[in-house]
């Protein structure tokens, strides 16, 4: 999508975070607070402690899942910008699958297991099949993904909230909460003693991430979402067919993001909520995507990055009284200049660090 | 291009619409709605209000796509709008409450602000050729994140305090003309300027040199080029403008017809930046069209509160969720209609 070579993406990349944290700290300065205090504490809070990096991982794993998501269909030349739907979607069918039939199976670790894996099938099924549909409507109606995607994922937030309120509270409670789940669904906390965090969640990330860079390396549904992505004349020649090929690439990029909803649900949450509450990792995860060049492996070095600035936010949010939604615009604009090789080209030019090869 | 020719050339569109009319009679029928009560001066006043906002960001975005840059960050734009409006009627009054004057230097400063951002917006992606779908990403992830934050330096939460609105003007005479006179004439002035604003961007772009030159820009920037205009100058003319306008929408929808800046989850703009892209996509890039079917999206707007006065219970937070279906809805019945061929490609002058 952005022309340039693994070494220029990798400064690229270094110098538009850099860039990005300059600005909010400037921000910080001017708004009255002191911006070397703001940096020390943003990378205390991501760093500092055991807690602290058991957060920073925690946000990570859901980062790198959400951006693999992502990247998969960037990948492909679709933009799935639904990825924040696809995983309100499917951590709400986990939360449905548990609920359901936590009641049936027997409980303590056979149990859990059980109803976590059924949970998380079920998050990526439906998942999966929520992308389609902006997949279907680009593919056969030529509605632009882009705005579709955006539109499912209130439309998503929406029912699910509805569904959670009318349904699925528990009588008398004042929250839009479902109900809790059993103490046995849960991840084993290993390593780090955290109630929302456990290696596992960063396991089933990592295990995702090498899957997905297999299929789009080694297989050929791999090579015909990449080639139709970088050249679709070509693809379409060698017999893919462009319409089934953007269905099918929107599918498994939900079904991943569906996977996030079940981690989020299970790992972090332990029940379902109103999602207009929940962190926005699927529209982070467009920043993680393309700090990493789209490549599901580079996905992982700038999730955990983008995990330590958000843990590290949060953390000067309630020691700072530095509003934590600075780090939100400190996001938005590491993508900004992500998006603009051509600054960093000549500013490389202009400073002699070379770059002149265009 | 006339309004007849503008029917000619949209049969498709113009029908769908009719079977949609036709449709929800029927529907109407069927289940008994009382459309007497629903279709009334107020419903389309209120239409028009809920209207104003998404036609203002539709008709910018609509320049600069004509021009060849694809301005998808609309909805930050309009982020930012609301909050700079907002703020500047605040910090203007002082210690005392916010007057009328207030609120307008409000909106001064919130298309000031906007128009030196979507300056920056252009000179990234018309000089330094940024892919135009991220960048325009990144200006709504950089208004979500800074909008609530400056609110929260300001006010100490990510919402300002509650703001007065815009008093109405009654112009006189044509306010006594029924139906027309009180939603037209006896209404916000910033319903008025828009309207006014529909048909001058209307006249402009298809019957002055600048609208010839916006659309060759975006069509044939060679041509443009060979006639002498720079190219790239248009362009940045037409995002600036697009960004003006988007601020004005959201000072509108925060001073305008709201009552200050919600920053709450994807704040109050709440996607009504991306229903302006489709108002315009589903208008033809007709800034009448644009604001036609702003008004479609403002009437599905304000179903809830017509659905509550004729006694509907329809839970809240679905009915609140018809923009969204009716965009694509729109989306899929009109396709990506046909942009202007030189959308998203950077112009560089060969010499």
């Amino acid at each position: 999508m952005l022309r340039a070579s693994v070494v220029e993406r990798f400064a690229i990349a270094v110098a538009a975070t850099l860039l990005a944290l300059f600005l909010g700290s400037v921000v910080v300065a001017a708004a009255g607070y002191d911006a070397v205090e703001f940096v020390s504490s943003l990378a205390y809070g991501a760093f500092g402690s055991s807690s602290n990096v058991a957060f920073t991982l925690r946000q990570s794993t859901m980062l790198v899942l959400a951006g693999v998501a992502v990247a998969v269909a960037f990948r492909a030349g679709v933009f799935n910008i639904g990825v924040q739907g696809q995983f309100v979607v499917g951590g709400f069918a986990t939360a449905v699958t548990v609920l359901f039939l936590a009641p049936m199976l027997p409980e303590g670790a056979v149990g859990g297991v059980l109803l976590v894996g059924l949970g998380t099938l079920a998050a990526i099924l439906s998942g999966g099949a929520y992308a389609a549909l902006p997949g279907l409507m680009k593919a056969y109606a030529d509605a632009n993904e882009v705005i579709t995607t955006i539109m499912l994922n209130f439309i998503a937030s929406g029912v699910v909230f509805f569904l959670v309120d009318r349904y699925l509270r528990p009588a008398g409670a004042s929250a839009p909460n479902t109900e809790t789940f059993p103490e046995y669904v849960s991840l084993p906390s290993v390593v780090f003693d955290s109630p929302s965090f456990s290696v596992v969640g960063l396991g089933v990330a990592l295990a995702t991430v090498l899957v997905v860079y297999v299929v789009m390396a080694r297989t050929g549904f791999g090579y015909d979402l990449v080639t139709s992505g970088h050249q679709e004349p070509a693809a379409a020649y060698s017999g893919v067919d462009p319409k089934r090929n953007v269905v099918a690439t929107m599918t498994f990029s939900g079904m991943v993001a569906g996977l996030a909803g079940a981690m989020f649900t299970v790992m972090i949450l332990g029940y379902y909520s109103d999602p207009s509450t929940f962190p926005r990792f699927g529209f982070d995860a467009i920043a993680v995507s393309l700090l990493a060049a789209n490549n599901p492996l580079g996905v992982v070095p700038a999730g955990i990055l983008f995990g330590g600035l958000d843990a590290g936010g949060q953390y000067i949010g309630f020691t700072l009284d530095v509003p934590p939604e600075l780090v939100d615009g400190v996001v938005g604009l590491v993508v900004l200049f992500v998006a603009t090789p051509e600054l960093f080209r000549m500013a490389a030019r202009r400073t002699g660090l070379g770059g002149d090869s265009r | 291009m006339s309004v007849a020719d503008y029917a000619a050339r949209n049969r498709l569109r113009i029908g769908a619409g009719a079977v949609a009319l036709v449709a929800l009679a029927l529907l109407a029928a069927l289940f008994d709605l009382p459309v007497a009560d629903l279709l009334t001066v107020g419903t389309a006043e209120r239409a028009l209000r809920a209207a104003t906002p998404i036609a203002l960001a539709a008709i910018g975005g609509l320049y600069a796509e004509k021009s060849g840059v694809f301005n998808i960050g609309l909805e930050g734009f309009m982020i930012f709008g609301a909050l700079t409006a907002a703020a500047g009627a605040w910090i203007s009054a002082g210690s005392e409450s916010v007057g009328q004057a207030d609120l307008w230097l409000g909106i001064v400063v919130a298309v000031a602000v906007c128009t030196l951002l979507t300056l920056l917006f252009a000179v990234l992606t018309i000089r330094y050729e940024a892919d135009q779908i991220v960048a325009g990403l990144a200006v709504w992830f950089v208004g979500l994140g800074f909008g609530p934050f400056t609110a929260t330096v300001l006010w100490g939460g990510v919402s300002s305090p509650t703001l007065p609105n815009i008093d109405n003007v009654t112009v006189p005479v044509l306010a006594e003309i029924p139906v027309v006179g009180p939603i037209l004439f006896d209404a916000s002035p910033l319903v008025l300027f828009t309207v006014l604003l529909a048909v001058a961007a209307w006249v402009v772009l298809y019957r002055t040199k600048w609208g010839y030159w916006v659309q060759a820009a975006g069509e044939n920037p060679e041509a443009l080029d060979t006639a002498g205009v720079d190219v790239n100058r248009v362009r940045y003319a037409a995002v600036v403008f697009s960004g003006a306008l988007a601020g004005l929408g959201g000072a509108v929808l925060a001073i305008g017809i709201g009552s200050g800046f919600t920053g709450t989850g994807v704040t109050m703009v709440d996607g009504r930046g991306w229903i302006a892209i489709v108002a315009y996509l589903f208008g033809n890039y007709n800034p009448l069209g644009a604001f036609g079917a702003s008004l479609l999206f403002g009437a599905t707007d304000m179903l809830q509160v017509q659905f509550q006065t004729v006694g509907i219970s329809l839970p809240g937070s679905i009915v609140g969720l018809f923009p969204y279906v009716a965009v694509l809805v729109v989306l899929n019945l009109v396709g990506y209609t046909r942009v202007p061929s030189a959308v998203g490609e950077p112009y560089d002058t060969e010499e």
